[in-house]
């Protein structure tokens, strides 16, 4: 039928579809039939309607009734079986009304006349009703195409990813065909469903018809020159960027032919599943884009940042050396040991920031992943204040931590930095001759480690933004720091599944807690022994 | 060079490390020699013959590990494991071949020289002392006694083993590996939970402050050590 294109990449497969008798015509052919006899009947009706009044109405008269015959069944049977009506009824009206009676034989010749009259009136009225009615009907048609196909596109519009489209197609083709709908998308070298009907039959041959749609860009199956043994019309997904995969159709029940008005249907419903499938697409990279363009932006900022700190303490070291390595001869044994405790410190504070930004590369790489073990909370502290070691000095540290406290599923190593990192700020941010506490506590399900200090506290607007990589409140210009900290601890304890944020103490000082589940992640196992 | 004098093997690709730690062994009266690989290294201890070795876990042609693992077949000369943040499972690893304790860089000359004051004093005395004492805590291996600022601490018999088996290696780290295996036996390796419950409850009986622990420290990660007067 269509797609004679198709023929020219026939291949023998296709073949054995020529085995199924097509029998869908059927149908057609016998409405046509009846078409006729209608016609035919209508003759024979207005014939015995005419017959009683032969006798006292003009025959020439009587014609308008054929003509009438001749119109009705233009509008209501189509065109042929009206001409069909028309040359019946010449015969009939010559027959019946036209004396003598019962004889094709005309007594008067002016009758040709009427005949002649008859009949070209008649086949003109048929054709041009039959246009008529035709041009309705293709209005009709068009209507409810261009309804259907609006109705689609509209629900299409809103969807946002591929299985949403294939349901939005499916239920369409099934309101629309009364059949079964597939949307398959190519995926590497395989066509895969993203979403068939549940009865949509998918066996290895639907999937060979499927696949040739997708290859060729050319309909494949049923109703088509290529591989119609199948149950299904495969018509093929196309965008800008080529073809992406295949709309496969199934009819409910036995497959019927369709008519090339659903053939276009059908093919507009897949021009418009590829085109929402392009914009989902597109709108996917752009998005994609638009991060990686905020990541740019970010890391700029990073590198800015870094190299800022990092030079910072590189400056001091080497200021601290060249002035031992080249002024040793006036340096007194005092201003001796101030440099090198300078270069020591800031070598320190390197450290710290090369490691800090090692943890915090490795975290969001997933390349240190969070391995919990249950550990005691007072071996948390113990282990974060070890871990600060020098940094302490004198400071008083108050511990409130309960002694019936449960073992809490985390990643040791990790969680005592991000203490260390809490209690650091709050060494940083608060007068050294106060203290600072820290405080434990557990509910059902959680504990809530706090460190408090004695600090001016932090204003209500950096509250958040403390937590954000490279942030540091403005106003203390003395404190020197990465601005890391804090965004450490925060992905660290949400890798553990847990929270945190800061606020300040009715009393004065901030106020910075961590909260973890004390139950084990479910899916993360245990990883005893080894951390 | 005298006798006396003790001989010590830095191992490490970096020539600045090997530098730094020259400098400062002979600054404190050790011999150095060095090696910049592991295979090296496994010469220059049959053909120099150290006293001790400084050994860098990140080596070109093999890790600390294998180079620990080949040695312990047939020296027991001690090893002292140098690594970076986040190494924890290599340290576990070359511990556990055999290695006598581990320092991350960047590290202090005094941690070094203490670290291995330590490891060398255990080679010089295999058999523990029958009375360990250190800053408040005395520990009677002969007559399973312990004080802890004067008073005697009872201690039930897990407990008791883990801190005898903590003891006799003083100073030295022990992996949880190697705890459960000296303490509870082969088969408990995994069960640190058992190792995390009798820690808490020895600290809650000997440290003046489970959460500022002065003998029994947590190395995150990797094990514990009983803490040395340094």
């Amino acid at each position: 039928m269509m797609y004679n294109s198709a023929m020219a990449n026939f291949d023998d497969r296709t073949l054995h579809g020529q085995r199924e008798p097509r029998d869908t015509g059927l149908l057609t052919r016998a409405r046509r039939y009846l078409s006729y006899l209608y016609g035919v009947g209508l003759v024979a009706l207005t014939t015995l309607v005419g017959l009683p009044l032969r006798s006292f109405v003009d025959p020439t008269n009587l014609v308008m009734l054929y003509l009438l015959a001749v119109v009705l069944a233009a509008l209501r049977l189509g065109r042929n079986p009206a001409v069909l009506v028309s040359l019946l009824g010449v015969l009939a009206f010559d027959l019946v009304f036209v004396p003598p009676y019962n004889t094709f034989a005309v007594a008067d010749a002016q009758f040709v006349l009427t005949f002649i009259a008859l009949l070209g009136v008649g086949l003109l009225t048929s054709t041009l009703t039959a246009q008529a009615r035709e041009q309705t009907r293709a209005a009709q048609d068009r209507a409810t195409h261009t309804r259907t196909l609006y109705e689609l596109s509209r629900d299409l519009a809103i969807v946002l990813d591929p299985v949403e489209v294939a349901q939005t197609v499916m239920n369409h083709i099934n309101w629309v065909f009364q059949g079964r709908a597939a949307v398959l998308l190519a995926d590497g070298q395989s066509l895969e469903p993203v979403l068939d009907s549940p009865d949509f039959e998918l066996d290895e041959e639907e999937r060979d018809a499927a696949a040739w749609a997708h290859r060729h860009g050319q309909p494949a199956g049923h109703g088509t020159e290529v591989l119609n043994g199948v149950k299904g019309t495969y018509l093929p997904l196309r965008s800008t960027q080529g073809v992406m995969g295949a709309l496969g159709f199934q009819a409910a029940g036995q497959p019927d032919h369709l008519t090339p008005e659903q053939w276009r249907l059908l093919e507009a419903f897949a021009s418009l599943t590829a085109q929402a499938l392009t914009r989902i697409d597109l709108t996917r990279e752009a998005r994609q884009a638009q991060l990686l363009r905020e990541s740019e932006k970010l890391q700029a900022a990073l590198l800015n940042s870094i190299s800022h700190d990092l030079r910072t303490p590189l400056a001091s070291i080497t200021g601290a050396l060249s002035s031992l390595r080249d002024d040793a001869a006036f340096l007194d044994e005092a201003a001796r040991a101030l440099l090198v405790n300078t270069a020591w410190e800031q070598a320190d504070r390197l450290d710290d920031l090369v490691g800090n930004l090692l943890d915090i590369t490795r975290l969001e790489a997933g390349v240190r992943k969070v391995q919990p073990e249950l550990c005691d909370v007072q071996d948390l502290v113990g282990v974060a204040l070890e871990r600060l070691g020098e940094r302490l000095e004198a400071r008083e540290i108050v511990l409130d931590l309960p002694e019936a406290l449960p073992p809490v599923p985390m990643d040791l190593p990790l969680m005592a930095q991000a203490l260390v990192n809490l209690v650091d700020n709050a060494l940083k941010y608060s007068p050294a001759d106060e203290p600072i506490t820290v405080q434990a506590e557990a509910t059902a399900s959680e504990l809530h480690l706090t460190v408090r200090d004695r600090g001016p506290g932090i204003p209500d607007g950096d509250l958040v933004r403390i937590f954000d990589k490279f942030y540091r409140v403005q106003r203390s210009s003395e404190v020197t720091g990465t601005g890391l900290g804090l965004p450490i601890s925060k992905g660290i304890v949400e890798a553990h599944g847990g929270r945190i944020w800061a606020d300040n103490q009715a009393g004065g000082g901030a106020a910075l807690t961590i909260v973890l589940p004390t139950e084990m992640p479910s899916n993360q196992p245990a990883v005893e022994g080894l951390a | 060079m005298s006798e006396t004098q003790l001989r010590a093997l830095v191992v490490d690709d970096e020539r600045a490390i090997r530098r730094f730690l020259r400098t400062s062994l002979t600054a404190n009266g050790y011999v150095v020699f060095e090696a910049t690989n592991g295979g090296e290294a496994l010469e220059a201890v049959v053909r120099d013959r150290p006293d001790v070795m400084i050994l860098d876990l990140g080596l070109p042609d093999m890790d600390g590990t294998q180079v620990t693992a080949r040695l312990r077949e047939w020296s027991h000369i001690p090893i002292i494991v140098l690594s970076v943040r986040d190494q924890e499972g290599d340290k576990i690893a070359a511990l556990d071949a055999g290695a006598d304790d581990y320092l991350t860089k960047p590290f202090g000359v005094g941690e070094l020289m203490a670290r291995m004051r330590v490891v060398l004093r255990r080679v010089a005395h295999p058999e523990p002392e029958p009375v360990f004492a250190t800053r408040d805590l005395v520990v009677d291996l002969a007559r399973r006694l312990v004080r802890v600022r004067g008073h005697e601490v009872q201690l039930t018999p897990t407990e008791y083993d883990l801190l005898r088996v903590l003891v006799t290696h003083a100073g030295k780290v022990l992996t949880h590996q190697q705890l459960l295996r000296q303490v509870w036996g082969l088969g408990y390796e995994g069960e640190s939970h058992l190792l995390r419950v009798n820690i808490s409850n020895l600290r809650q009986k000997i440290e003046r402050n489970s959460a500022r622990p002065e003998y029994i420290i947590t190395e995150p990660g990797v094990g514990y050590r009983l803490r040395l007067e340094i």
